[in-house]
C-alpha cells in the first residue's frame, strides 16, 4: 500500500505539471473562441471606381487587419474590405476584429511576438505603442498617397509633436450624453442645457431613480476617468489652466488631489442611491449595443458621439427618441472641457511586410466615397471635408444630430493645446480610481482619501 | 571502404536496439515539448521576474528584487492573496464532499449508474470553458434566473456581483459544480474497498455511519489525498471564472492571483512584476502542498502499516 501511495503522488505531480500546462493552452482556446476571427473571401459586389486601383500592379498581398468595436461597425469594415478587394483582385485580407478590452490584450502579445497586423486600429494610447507604428510621412511626399483632402488641423491630430505622420484619423470625435427626453418628463426632471452642471446632472439621476425605479444615469465604463474625472479637471481654474496629465505626458498636469474630490463624492453618492450602476451592475454592459440606456434600464448614458446613430437607431426600433447633450459643468459659465479630437486611427505596423499596399489602403478607406457611403461615419465625423459633405447630405437623424452636435461643441471656446493622450500605466490608475469609488460608497475610505490615492497613483507613473 | 560502411551499418542497429536509445527516441517529443514550452518558459521567467521587462517595449533592464519588494507594498496584491486563500479553503473541500457523496451514492449496483456518472462529469468537460462562465454570469444577475426565482417566492433580490462579500460565492459554486474528475476518481476508489469489510462490519452491526466513518473513509484516504492535492493546485490557478464573470470586482472582491498576474502583464504591461508574483505563488503553492502532503501521515490510511 505504501509504495501504491508513492506512486499515486508521483502520478498526481506528473498530471499537476501537466495541468499546468493544460491551464495555458485553456486560455489560448479562449482567447480563439472571443476573436471570432475570420478568413475572407473576395469576390462581392462590383463598382465603377477602377480609378481608385491600387498601384502595386498585380503582384498578390495579402493584408492583416484588426479592429475594435461593435457589431455594427464589423459589419460595415467587413463590407467596406470587400469593396476594396473587388477593386483590386490582387489584395487579400484576413481580418480580425475584437471588443475594446481584448483587442489591446491580443495587440500587446503581438507586439511582443513583432507580429503586429499590417493594419491595425489605434486611439488616445497610442504613445504606447510608438514603436510598433511606422510613420506615413514618406507615402505622403512621394505622392503614393494623395491626402490633400483632409484639413491640416484635422492631419494634426494623429500626428506626433514633431509633424511625424502616425496614421490617419478614422474620425473626428467628442464627448456627449445621450439621454432619452420621455423619460426626463415622466420623472418631472430638468432636461439638460448646453451649460447644465455635475449637480444638475445628478438631481436628474436622483429623481428620475425615485419617479422610475431605473438607473439615472447609465455606466461610463472605464471611460468614467476620463469623460468624467479628467474633463472635471480641465473644467475648473482658467481655460486651460489645468489638465489630467500635462501636455507632454511627463507628469500631472494640476497641483490639488482636492479638485478630484467633488466628482468621486458624487459617483459615490450616485452609487449609494442606486442613480448610477454599482460594479455589478456596470459589469453586465459588455458594449454600447447594451448599455442600460438602450435596455431601459436608465434615462442617460455616456458616449463618444461616433457611438450615437447606433443606439438612436436601436432606441427608434423600441419607439423611443434619444437626445444628445453637452457634458456637465463644473459651473454653469465655467469651461465646457469639451474637445475635438480623433477617435482613433488607422496605422501600418513596423512588422508589415506590405507597407505600401498597407498605407494605400488606409488612405482609400479615410478618402474614397463609397467606401464611406458604406462605413457611414461610424467611427466618426470623416476628416476628409468632400466624404463629409457627400455623407452629411443624405444623414440619418441620428447621424444628423450627431453632426449638428460636433459642430455646436466646436463652437465652445477650448484651450490652444490639448492633451487627449494616455500614458502607460493608465489602465492600471483607472482600474484603481474605480476601486476607490467602490471604497467610498461602501464607507471604507473617504472621498477625499480616494481623491489622494488616485493622484498618488497617477504620479507614480512618472516615477 | 564498404566493409566499413557495413559495420557502421551494424552499429547503427544495435544502437536502434539498446533499451535506452529507444527510450530516448520515443520520449524525444515529451522532452521537446517539455524543454520548450515549460522548462525554457520557466526560467525565462525567473530570469524576468528580477526584471522590469514590459511587453510594450520589450526592454528587460534588472531591476534586482525591486518587483519582489513592491509585492509587499502593493495594496491589490495582499488582497488577491487573501481573496484566493479564502476561494481554495472552502471551494476545494465543498467540491471534494461533494464528488464523494455523488461518488458514494452512484456505487450501487444499477444499470443506470454508468449514465449517471457521464451526466455528472459533464459539467467538468464543459466547466472550465468561457461559455460556461457566461451562463453563470447571466444565472446570478441582476435580473437573471436565481433573482427570478427569489423575487417570485416573495424573497428580495441578490446583488451577486454588485457586493464585495458576495461575489466569491457564485464563482466558487461554479467550482463546486465541476467535481465530475474528482468523482470518477473517488467512484474507482470506492470499487477497490472488499466488500468483506463492509459485510464483517454488519455482522458486528455497525449502522451505515458506523461502517462509512470506519471502513469508507480510512480505505479511501489515500485516494482523498490525491484529490486533495489536485483540486488544491488547480483552485489555486482558476481564472476563466474571475475574469469573464467578475474581471475581479467588486473592489477587487474576486481578484484571484491568477487573475491579477494576468492583469498585471497583459493589462499594465508589467510582464517582469507579473513574473515574479508567479514565482511567489509557486513557492507557496510548494509550502501548501509540502503541508498537505506532511500531515498525510496522520490521517492517510495505509495497510501496511496496521
Amino acid at each position: 500500500m505504501r509504495r501504491k501511495v508513492l506512486s499515486s503522488i508521483l502520478a498526481a505531480i506528473l498530471v499537476a505539471s501537466s495541468l499546468m500546462g493544460c491551464g495555458a493552452s485553456a486560455d489560448t482556446a479562449a482567447d480563439t473562441n472571443a476573436t471570432q476571427s475570420q478568413q475572407t473571401d473576395s469576390t462581392t459586389a462590383a463598382t465603377d471606381n477602377d480609378e481608385m486601383k491600387n498601384t502595386s500592379g498585380d503582384e498578390e498581398v495579402t493584408l492583416r487587419m484588426a479592429w475594435w468595436g461593435s457589431q455594427d461597425r464589423h459589419d460595415k469594415t467587413i463590407a467596406a474590405i470587400e469593396l476594396y478587394e473587388s477593386i483590386n483582385p490582387n489584395i487579400h485580407f484576413e481580418y480580425e476584429y475584437y471588443s475594446f478590452d481584448d483587442y489591446f490584450t491580443k495587440l500587446k502579445t503581438l507586439v511582443a511576438s513583432d507580429e503586429v497586423w499590417d493594419v491595425f486600429q489605434l486611439g488616445g494610447n497610442f504613445p504606447q505603442y510608438m514603436d510598433k507604428i511606422y510613420p506615413l510621412d514618406e507615402y505622403i511626399s512621394s505622392g503614393v498617397i494623395d491626402l490633400s483632402g483632409i484639413s491640416e488641423a484635422n492631419l494634426k491630430t494623429t500626428q506626433t509633436k514633431d509633424g511625424v505622420q502616425l496614421g490617419i484619423t478614422n474620425g473626428i470625435n467628442t464627448y456627449g450624453i445621450a439621454y432619452d427626453p420621455a423619460m426626463f418628463e415622466e420623472a418631472g426632471a430638468k432636461l439638460p442645457t448646453d451649460d447644465w452642471t455635475w449637480d444638475d446632472y445628478k438631481e436628474a439621476a436622483d429623481l428620475i431613480t425615485d419617479k422610475l425605479g431605473i438607473f439615472g444615469s447609465s455606466t461610463f465604463v472605464t471611460s468614467d476617468a476620463i469623460a468624467g474625472l479628467s474633463t472635471y479637471v480641465g473644467q475648473q481654474g482658467e481655460l486651460g489652466q489645468y489638465s489630467f496629465y500635462n501636455l507632454d505626458l511627463t507628469g500631472m498636469g494640476f497641483d490639488d488631489p482636492k479638485m478630484l474630490e467633488p466628482f468621486i463624492q458624487m459617483r459615490a453618492d450616485m452609487i449609494k442611491k442606486g442613480s448610477y450602476p454599482d460594479a455589478g451592475a456596470s459589469a453586465e454592459v459588455t458594449n454600447i449595443e447594451n448599455d442600460f440606456l438602450v435596455t431601459g434600464e436608465a434615462a442617460m448614458t455616456w458616449v463618444a458621439v461616433n457611438q450615437f446613430p447606433t443606439i438612436y437607431d436601436a432606441c427608434k426600433e423600441q419607439g423611443r427618441t434619444l437626445a444628445l447633450a453637452t457634458i456637465p459643468r463644473v459651473k454653469k459659465d465655467g469651461n465646457s472641457g469639451a474637445h475635438i479630437q480623433s477617435s482613433q486611427m488607422f496605422c501600418v505596423s513596423q512588422d508589415s511586410e506590405n507597407k505600401k499596399a498597407a498605407a494605400e489602403f488606409i488612405a482609400w478607406f479615410e478618402t474614397n466615397i463609397a467606401c464611406n457611403n458604406i462605413l457611414q461615419a461610424e467611427r466618426g465625423i470623416p476628416a476628409n471635408e468632400d466624404v463629409r459633405a457627400a455623407l452629411s447630405a443624405n444623414a440619418g437623424e441620428g447621424q444628423q444630430i450627431m453632426y449638428d452636435y460636433v459642430d455646436k461643441v466646436s463652437n465652445f471656446p477650448t484651450p490652444k493645446e490639448i492633451n487627449v493622450l494616455s500614458p502607460d500605466g493608465h489602465d492600471q490608475v483607472v482600474d484603481n480610481y474605480l476601486n476607490y469609488i467602490q471604497q467610498v460608497a461602501s464607507g471604507e475610505i473617504t472621498a477625499a482619501e480616494a481623491a489622494e490615492k488616485t493622484y498618488a497613483d497617477a504620479e507614480a507613473i512618472f516615477k | 571502404m564498404n566493409n566499413k560502411s557495413n559495420s557502421s551499418k551494424e552499429k547503427l542497429r544495435t544502437g536502434f536496439n539498446s533499451d535506452t536509445v529507444v527510450g530516448h527516441v520515443f520520449a524525444a517529443p515529451f522532452i521537446f515539448g517539455f524543454v520548450c514550452f515549460s522548462l525554457i518558459p520557466i526560467c525565462m521567467s525567473l530570469y524576468y521576474s528580477f526584471t522590469d521587462y514590459s511587453l510594450g517595449n520589450k526592454q528587460a533592464v534588472f531591476v534586482g528584487l525591486k518587483n519582489f519588494a513592491t509585492l509587499f507594498k502593493d495594496e491589490v496584491f495582499a488582497k488577491s492573496i487573501m481573496i484566493t486563500l479564502k476561494y481554495v479553503l472552502m471551494s476545494v473541500p465543498m467540491k471534494l464532499a461533494f464528488a464523494l457523496l455523488v461518488a458514494f451514492v452512484l456505487t450501487r449496483k444499477s444499470k443506470m449508474v454508468t449514465l449517471y456518472r457521464s451526466l455528472y462529469y459533464v459539467p467538468s468537460l464543459v466547466g472550465g470553458s468561457v461559455a460556461v462562465a457566461l451562463v453563470w454570469k447571466q444565472l446570478f444577475a441582476r435580473k437573471g434566473l436565481f433573482n427570478t426565482l427569489f423575487t417570485s417566492i416573495g424573497l428580495g433580490r441578490v446583488n451577486w456581483f454588485g457586493d464585495e462579500k458576495l461575489a466569491i460565492y457564485p464563482l466558487m459554486l461554479m467550482a463546486v459544480w465541476q467535481f465530475g474528475s474528482s468523482m470518477i476518481i473517488f467512484a474507482a476508489g470506492l470499487k477497490e474497498i472488499p466488500t468483506t469489510y463492509y459485510e464483517a462490519a454488519e455482522i458486528d452491526g455497525a449502522n451505515g455511519f458506523q461502517r462509512f466513518f470506519k471502513i469508507t473513509m480510512p480505505c479511501l484516504s489515500p485516494i482523498i489525498l490525491y484529490n486533495l492535492v489536485m483540486q488544491t493546485i488547480s483552485a489555486f490557478m482558476t481564472f476563466t471564472q474571475a475574469f469573464v464573470i467578475t474581471a475581479g470586482g467588486p473592489n477587487n472582491g474576486t481578484m484571484l492571483y491568477a487573475l491579477n498576474v494576468y492583469n498585471q502583464a497583459f493589462k499594465y504591461n508589467k510582464m517582469g512584476y507579473a513574473c515574479a508574483m508567479s514565482w511567489v505563488m509557486l513557492v507557496v503553492m510548494s509550502l501548501i502542498t509540502l503541508a498537505i502532503f506532511k500531515s498525510s501521515k496522520f490521517w492517510v490510511f495505509s495497510e501496511s502499516e496496521s
